[in-house]
């Protein structure tokens, strides 16, 4: 029976609030570690009763990050409610603004949040292991990371008027074509974003090539992994088939969006706000899968750019083909995904529909009643599934967010890096930010995965060995 | 002339938290430039010696902008009872690590602006007093009260900006 109880709050260097308590036994062991997530949003419920068409913009402020992502799954949702294709132009257009999001997202999370564990080290002062010390440290880098971040969020900008909750998607395309200024524009920097995200990952690469052993063991446990493909089983961040592969890398399923409630289900603990989705026809708790940028290039064939291509096959060669499973390198991989999106930028701007008019499809509207998008948001496989009655007010809104669906996957990697490094007797700041850094491998966005209405029990904490309150840790 | 910029920032959909956006749009009034509509920044207006732009937040793409000023007054609500209904300090750069990713303040953003750009405006910072933060858009009446003394403060730093550049920075 867990006797003391080591509370980290909150847990730095992610989006959105949570907290890890560590169960120690009577020997100093760790019995048990759990990840909980305490925001409490009550998006799915308080979104009952709105018109459809307004998800788009409603849903993509769950979250100032990766508000683009719900703001594409949402339209998607509502081109089945509406039952409207979007013309192909309005879909180029859709993914060139997602390929911005991934950019932006996967970039700030690699120099700001991850970076300063992998240059500094897990043990580094805290006062110097943050962006400010990489700054100082490599201050070249730091403009890069800047200017990655940048130049993803003026994509954004460029074709939903803001970086942050654009206004761009209607049921059956978007609300204006990109203009030849702002072709132009993107295109005209790519060149130099492609050389930034190389550097970026040769960082990436040597880290690990330096660090194989801890890369190989840090958080490293067997998993099912889930991520879209296109036709071709490739990479495809906007629009695909849903793949689930199991641990060996076998395939356990292929299945379009619609058809998701077949194969995920939700497992619910009364401990955290975030549910537990998992591979349905496995149960719980063997069905827990991973997603994100490592879920994603375990789940892929190949990647249809040409760079991005050459480092995913370096990248396959970690473990001779079958699926990698230390949680670090989600940054490797984060990396890889940084360099396809700037080069898909390229293809994407290259096509002869980019600059077409002809964005929005229209006609006489008749309302399904029910519509499911589905996206691979820069965190993991992002699910908006929407029924509304005949008039198009939404009955029912069930969110499978990314960082959900990683939820079982950040619990595993903070207890397995806990009993690897925490031991009774003291606690030292490096062993805490190691349970942290495990959880900050999967770019957690705790606002937008909590989305369940209900109680607030929560619980502040510490116990000694007699049941006492100890001192708590906290930063 | 010292170039000035002036960033409020802010939420517009939590009524006070937005008051930074009704202090620009009455300066710029009285500067003779056009006001920002509620989903515009004014990015795209910086050419003069004194600009004014509205933000959600402090953001790292704003700070090679900030660098090439002389002067940056940031513009914010506060919520602390024991600071006057409006404010106004000079802002000392200093990077303090937040736990949360999302949040920058005045110092730090400076800081690292420095540590950047090898350049430091002079920056201050003015706040007034947030009642309301309910969801909706406008001013509570003593937030909105505070407005034209806040656009009249400002005016009084250009103005002292203009005629004494190089002096320290001081509020009045």
């Amino acid at each position: 029976m867990a006797v003391r109880k080591i509370t980290i709050e909150p847990v730095t260097r992610i989006e959105g609030h949570a907290r890890v308590t560590i169960h120690l036994n009577e020997q100093g062991g760790v019995e048990q570690t759990f990840f909980h997530v305490d925001e409490f949003r009550g998006m799915e419920k308080f979104s009952e009763g709105r018109p459809y068409f307004e998800m788009p913009q409603i849903t993509q402020r769950i979250c100032g990050i990766c508000p683009v992502s719900h703001h594409l799954a949402s339209a998607k949702a509502c081109d089945e409610i509406a039952g409207v294709e979007p013309p192909r132009p309005a879909k180029l257009l859709r993914e060139l603004m997602h390929m911005g999001q991934v950019v932006q997202s996967h970039g700030m999370h690699f120099f700001h949040l991850a970076a300063p564990d992998l240059i500094f080290g897990f043990d580094a002062d805290p006062a110097t292991r943050n962006v400010f010390g990489i700054i100082k440290a490599n201050p070249e880098l730091a403009l890069k990371a800047v200017n990655l971040r940048r130049y993803g969020q003026q994509v954004i900008e460029r074709l939903g008027s803001k970086r942050v909750h654009p206004y761009f998607t209607v049921p059956g395309g978007v609300n204006a074509p990109l203009k030849p200024a702002d072709r132009e524009a993107i295109a005209s920097e790519r060149e130099t974003m492609v050389g930034y995200a190389q550097d970026a990952i040769g960082i990436a690469k040597g880290w690990i090539e330096e660090n194989k052993k801890l890369a190989d063991s840090f958080a490293s446990f067997p998993s099912n992994y889930m991520g879209l493909v296109d036709q071709e089983g490739g990479l495809q961040l906007y629009d695909g088939d849903i793949r689930v592969r199991d641990a060996e890398g076998g395939l356990l399923a292929q299945f379009k969006p619609a058809e998701y409630l077949e194969y995920v289900a939700e497992h619910v603990e009364p401990w955290s706000f975030l549910k537990f989705p998992y591979y349905k026809k496995q149960g719980w708790p063997k069905g827990p899968y991973r997603v994100g940028p490592l879920g994603r290039l375990n789940v892929v064939d190949k990647i249809g750019t040409p760079l991005a291509a050459e480092e995913f096959k370096l990248f396959k060669q970690v473990r001779g083909g079958k699926p990698v499973e230390g949680s670090l390198y989600y940054h490797y991989t984060r990396l890889i995904e940084v360099l396809y999106a700037i080069e898909r930028i390229g293809q994407l701007l290259d096509d002869p529909d980019i600059l077409s008019k002809e964005v929005r499809s229209y006609g006489t509207v008749e309302l399904s009643g029910h519509g499911v998008g589905v996206i691979e948001a820069p965190r993991g496989t992002l699910f908006h599934d929407y029924s509304t009655d005949p008039d198009g007010l939404l009955t029912r809104v069930n969110l499978i967010v990314a960082t959900g669906n990683n939820n079982w996957a950040m619990n595993k990697s903070a207890g397995a890096v806990a009993e690897a490094f925490v031991n009774g007797g003291e606690i030292k700041e490096g062993v805490l930010n190691r349970v942290e850094a495990a959880i900050r491998c999967y770019d957690p966005c705790l606002s937008c995965s909590t989305h369940a209405i209900g109680q607030m029990p929560l619980e502040i904490t510490l116990l000694a060995a007699n049941g006492t309150v100890l001192d708590r840790v906290a930063r | 002339m010292a170039r000035t910029l002036i960033i409020g920032y802010g939420n517009l959909d939590r009524t006070d938290d937005g008051v930074a956006f009704y202090v620009v749009n009455a300066l710029r009034q009285r500067l003779g430039q056009p006001p920002l509509s509620p989903d515009e920044t004014g990015s795209e207006q910086l050419t003069g010696e004194r600009d004014s732009v509205f933000l959600r937040q402090l953001q790292p793409e704003w700070m090679e902008t900030c660098a090439s000023y002389d002067q940056v007054i940031f513009i914010d609500a506060h919520v602390h009872e024991n600071t006057a209904e409006l404010a106004c300090v000079p802002v000392q750069s200093e990077y303090v690590p937040s736990p949360f990713t999302h949040h920058m303040t005045p110092p730090t953003f400076l800081a690292l602006t420095q540590a950047l750009y090898g350049r430091e405006p002079a920056g201050r910072l003015l706040s007034i007093r947030g009642h309301d933060f309910d969801f909706h858009r406008g001013l509570s009446p003593a937030a909105a009260g505070q407005v034209a003394a806040a656009v009249e403060m400002i005016l009084g730093m250009l103005e002292e900006a203009s005629l004494s550049w190089g002096m320290e920075a001081s509020c009045i």
